[in-house]
């Protein structure tokens, strides 16, 4: 470093010292890479970012059936005006909302105190066993979820009808009950995921320092003590980060598991955004208004996730990327 | 950590039986399930369709689905889709992620963002469905293949871990003169195939377990998974009944209630012979499936 420069070079540089390395060289180099990326770019542009293409197209058009994206006539912001004025689609607006609080709220807690009991479990056979089998429900469509829900719950021969005749009580329409469609909604999803939303808890419970257990003992702290003293605020950063993510999903309320479950019966309370947007949108051919409905949708969930990964950055330091 | 306080075993005890619980909660359905589709139409009435465990248990209901040319034609179609899209979508990802990994490449970062978008933004059903339906996929097989077929979250995860291995063996094979598709294929898949194997896993639950993407772009019923047949057998106002009742005409020794359960685990023991490989995979499966909720 403190060697004096030497004189200039008498010999001619070599064609192309490293500075002069241009960008279009570098393409060139690696032009191997971009032949093998095609495929995954051409995936990218055909299926992921030509919808979306045509979503912000279509949302501000009147597309018709038989008519091309091109041929039909803009409308600026009709369909948003519809979609803000149409008592329905104001309606499926709040369901989504609460069916999704509805099943954030519901669905937090019970997670982290079954993963917290699983990390106290002091049998470590019994309790791989025992992880095996909540684990399962995750695994199953919600085409064989609707089948389980109504081989509990259907009128005539289900399970808990069954039950409650046992007991003497009347038998009660689950499925047709406006009251009871969104109990069983969220109970059953709650069933389905309670065991791998642990998961998550579980590693985060596996980080905590052993001696911080054993510290916790020494001064004679009991089990309950050492939940609040030393779990809970061992994974509090994570728990934070699930519920700030797990925001993001409010205007997605979970169509695919509705879609099977409601009927004409409990429209009213069960019809969501996704739900909505496939039974009008599609099906019955509202093209744009659907699109319009689904592009806000996808704008907000953006916004929130958006949020909450900030806010999760913020009071945890974890986030998303 | 042993204790022999007796809060300390209390409180084991308390959470002994609230874990059980939750695991029996769990269980208890499937063999429900499975007891009442053993079971006869005259115990189900005998009974007053309150079963638990069968006394005379009959294969009659599986026989009958076993026999229904719409349910093999459904399931093969489950099967081929469950092999074709991981196939495709390993072998993209896979590919991707390799080429992702490199961090000379120029518009790399432009790449990842776009990318990364696609998590956060999409275009939605409907101009899905006219993708869909503007390159011709509508009624075809492809339909449920091609539009998802690179899952950007495993894109990401899998790049992550080519840019983690060692650099010393990467560095040793292009030292060697190794190309970009030898080094892809020698050197980089050997070391993630785990990786790449909990992502084929978990993406072919996924294709079995997928139905909606029929229902979409599926006008052909022959063209239908098992799930979407089952769905139809299952759902109340159920508009194709028409399988269902041609699988009970020539049988009086069942009820509906029982074929719809065996429906039930036709479409559940397939999941149930991969799950002990997919368990190898619930720490990966965590770290995907923590994010995408």
């Amino acid at each position: 470093m403190a060697q004096p420069v030497p004189a200039a070079p008498s010999v001619p540089a070599p064609e192309a010292p490293a500075a002069e390395v241009t960008l279009w060289r570098r393409i060139v180099r690696h032009r191997m890479l971009y032949l093998m990326f095609l495929p995954v770019a051409v995936y990218y542009i055909v299926f992921r970012y030509w919808p979306i293409g045509l979503a912000w197209i279509v949302a501000f058009k009147d597309l018709k059936l038989g008519m091309g994206v091109l041929d039909s006539a803009w409308v600026g912001l009709d369909n948003f005006r519809v979609m803000f004025e149409d008592p329905e689609i104001v309606n499926v607006l709040r369901n989504t909302v609460e069916i999704s609080l509805l099943r954030i709220v519901v669905g937090f807690f019970p997670p982290i105190i079954l993963a917290i009991m699983f990390h106290d479990l002091s049998s470590g056979r019994l309790k791989k066993w025992l992880q095996s089998a909540v684990y399962i429900p995750h695994f199953f469509s919600w085409v064989i979820i609707f089948g389980i829900v109504f081989a509990f719950f259907s009128t005539g021969t289900g399970f808990v009808n069954n039950v409650l005749e046992a007991m003497g009580l009347p038998r009660v329409e689950f499925f047709l009950s406006e009251g009871w469609f969104r109990p069983i909604l969220i109970g059953s999803a709650l069933w389905k995921e309670i065991g791998w939303s642990t998961i998550i808890y579980l590693a985060a419970l596996s980080t905590i320092d052993a001696q911080l257990y054993e510290a916790a003992r020494i001064d004679g702290a009991g089990p309950i003590r050492r939940i609040f003293a030393v779990t809970l605020p061992g994974i509090l950063s994570v728990v934070t980060f699930v519920l700030c993510l797990s925001l993001g999903n409010i205007l997605f309320a979970g169509g695919e598991q509705i879609l099977l479950f409601y009927n004409k019966a409990v429209l009213d309370t069960a019809d969501v955004i996704e739900t909505w947007v496939y039974r009008e949108g599609l099906s019955r051919l509202q093209f744009s208004v659907g699109t319009a409905v689904g592009l806000f949708q996808s704008l907000i969930g953006m916004v929130v996730i958006l949020a909450g990964n900030t806010l999760a950055k913020r009071y945890t330091g974890r986030g998303i990327w | 950590m042993k204790s022999n306080s007796a809060g300390e075993r209390a409180y084991q005890i308390a959470i002994h039986l609230i874990v059980l619980l939750v695991a029996a909660s769990a269980v208890f359905p499937l063999l429900y399930v499975i007891g009442m589709s053993l079971t006869t139409k005259s115990e189900m009435i005998a009974r007053d369709y309150f079963v638990i465990v069968p006394h005379a248990p009959t294969l009659e209901a599986y026989k009958r689905i076993m026999s229904s040319s719409v349910i093999w034609h459904s399931f093969v179609v489950s099967v081929l889709r469950s092999t074709v899209g991981p196939l495709l979508t390993l072998t993209l990802t896979a590919i991707g992620a390799y080429v992702l990994a490199q961090r000379t490449l120029p518009g790399r970062g432009i790449f990842l963002f776009f990318i990364l978008a696609t998590i956060l933004f999409n275009g939605g059903l409907i101009p899905t469905y006219l993708v869909v339906k503007q390159t011709g996929l509508i009624d075809s097989f492809w339909s449920m293949i091609l539009p998802i077929m690179v899952d950007s979250f495993g894109l990401l995860v899998i790049k992550i871990f080519i840019e983690n291995l060692p650099d010393g063996l990467t560095e040793s094979a292009r030292i060697d003169g190794a190309g970009d598709w030898s080094m892809l294929w020698r050197i980089v898949l050997p070391l993630a195939a785990p990786a790449l194997a909990a992502i084929g896993l978990f993406n072919l639950v996924a294709h079995w377990n997928s139905w909606f993407d029929a229902l979409l772009y599926l006008n052909d019923k022959s063209m239908y998974p098992l799930q979407m047949v089952l769905k139809n057998m299952l759902t109340i106002d159920s508009v194709s009944g028409d399988s269902m009742n041609a699988m009970l005409k020539t049988s009086q020794s069942i009820s509906t209630e029982t074929l719809k359960m065996a429906a039930v685990v036709v479409g559940i023991i397939p999941v149930l012979c991969v799950y002990p490989f997919l368990q190898k995979h619930f720490a990966k499966g965590m770290y995907m499936g923590s994010v995408k909720g």
